[in-house]
């Protein structure tokens, strides 16, 4: 392994830059077949509810890049499992919550906070807070919080589509398990990526530099979703 | 050897780095201009028509929006009188049980519509009217409201804009309209 040239760690960044663009058309809406469903459906659907679920999780490039952020440091996969528990335990809450009592929060500025959380990220793996506040914030406990928005956000854009109540708990059970699935595919291309580049030189050379566009991209949600929500 | 490999990485790898000061204010303004950048240049100007810089419109990233606004313009000005006023077209509307469609055709001033339209089965609350080009209030002209399971007529459009039906489905089982239509119109679909 130690003998690998250290081009293979540039060529797997590439390559995780490569998978985000085609998923950048999609965005995290739904798309007009889905959308046509979503009104038309009538009963109890889990399969395709769970597709829909693992699709708005697998395309969802804000989600995608905080997953990035988060598993740049983490290797033990006793940790990953428990930082992703801590995720789903949020946005389970929230999108059960939030469809069940009628709560709509304003998409855009729940994206701004996705980007938000992106470049928390970013500059906390830059050691940002460690500097400023001489330790980081509780990790656990941020991907806790953003797990939160993120449930609202989704129960947010299913309110907006008003399905049917024929069913309704069953299907967004289906959906919340259909997200899971989803950051599990999601998490395991991220995590074999990173890991395998985290055994090149390259990986040190290049994470303040990678941490910094992340940091960027994630500046970039966050006036792309509030600029949204002041033009609407 | 494997973990005694895994070990090395774990200790190479810290959970965090360590930047100066200096470094780390260079690292977050460049990340936050290199975001400002790239929004005032590239994505505002392609998502939202936003061109403060107009380099956006230079690179042709505009167009999203502006192909769109002359289209519309175009279908209603010039296809409207090519469409022949001889034919006929059947469209089939489904209105899913509890929920409301509506259903639209792009017309000009004056220009006319004959209808013919009947339910599978049961009666549905509709209502037909207009609604002005480019309107942005939500103001609408209804020219006929019932609960019918069929209904035959024509009208001729007051304004420029979208004409055609509101159809609601108060029962719990889904309901097909065909819809008849002779006349003069640019193009139609749910709205």
């Amino acid at each position: 392994m130690s003998n690998f040239s250290p081009r293979y760690g540039l060529i797997s960044l590439i390559a995780l830059i490569a998978i985000w663009l085609p998923i950048a058309a999609f965005a995290h809406g739904v798309d007009e077949s889905t959308r046509a469903f979503l009104q038309q459906n009538t009963g109890v659907q889990i399969i395709p509810f769970l597709y829909i679920g693992a699709k708005h999780m697998v395309t969802g490039y804000d989600h995608l890049l905080f997953l990035v952020g988060v598993l740049f440091f983490l290797y033990r996969s006793r940790d990953v499992l428990l930082y992703v528990s801590m995720f789903t335990l949020g946005h389970s809450i929230t999108l059960l919550f939030g469809v069940i009592s009628d709560i709509e929060v304003n998409a855009y500025l729940i994206d701004a906070i996705i980007g938000l959380s992106v470049v928390y990220k970013g500059f906390d793996n830059l050691g940002g807070f460690n500097r400023l506040f001489g330790k980081s914030p509780n990790a656990k406990l941020a991907v806790l919080i953003f797990g939160l928005f993120h449930g609202f956000g989704l129960a947010t854009k299913l309110q907006e589509f008003q399905i049917p109540d024929d069913g309704l708990i069953a299907n967004l059970i289906a959906f919340n398990v259909g997200v899971e699935l989803g950051q599990f595919t999601a998490l395991a291309f991220i995590l074999l990526m990173i890991n395998f580049w985290r055994t090149h030189s390259s990986f040190t050379r290049f994470a303040k530099n990678t941490n910094c566009l992340l940091m960027s991209a994630g500046f970039m949600l966050v006036g792309l979703q509030l600029t949204g929500y002041f033009i609407n | 050897m494997q973990d005694k490999r895994q070990e090395e990485i774990q200790q190479a790898t810290p959970q965090t780095m360590e930047l100066t000061n200096s470094a780390l204010l260079k690292y977050t303004m460049f990340s936050f201009v290199f975001a400002a950048f790239t929004l005032l240049i590239i994505i505002l100007p392609a998502e939202y028509d936003i061109d403060p810089t107009g380099i956006g419109h230079e690179l042709g990233l505009t167009v999203f929006h502006h192909g769109k606004d002359e289209s519309a313009a175009q279908l209603l000005t010039q296809e409207a009188s090519k469409k022949s006023k001889e034919d006929t077209e059947t469209i089939e509307v489904l209105v899913p049980a509890g929920r409301g469609v509506e259903y639209k055709f792009i017309m000009a001033q004056y220009q006319k519509l004959e209808y013919e339209w009947i339910t599978d089965g049961s009666a549905l609350y509709f209502d037909l009217h207009g609604e002005p080009e480019g309107d942005t209030t939500g103001y609408f002209e209804s020219y006929a409201i019932a609960t019918l399971s069929e209904m035959k007529g024509s009208f001729t459009a007051p304004f420029a804009g979208s004409q055609g039906w509101y159809w609601k489905n108060t029962t719990d089982a889904p309901i097909t309209v065909q819809l008849i239509v002779k006349g003069e119109y640019t193009t139609h679909g749910l709205k």
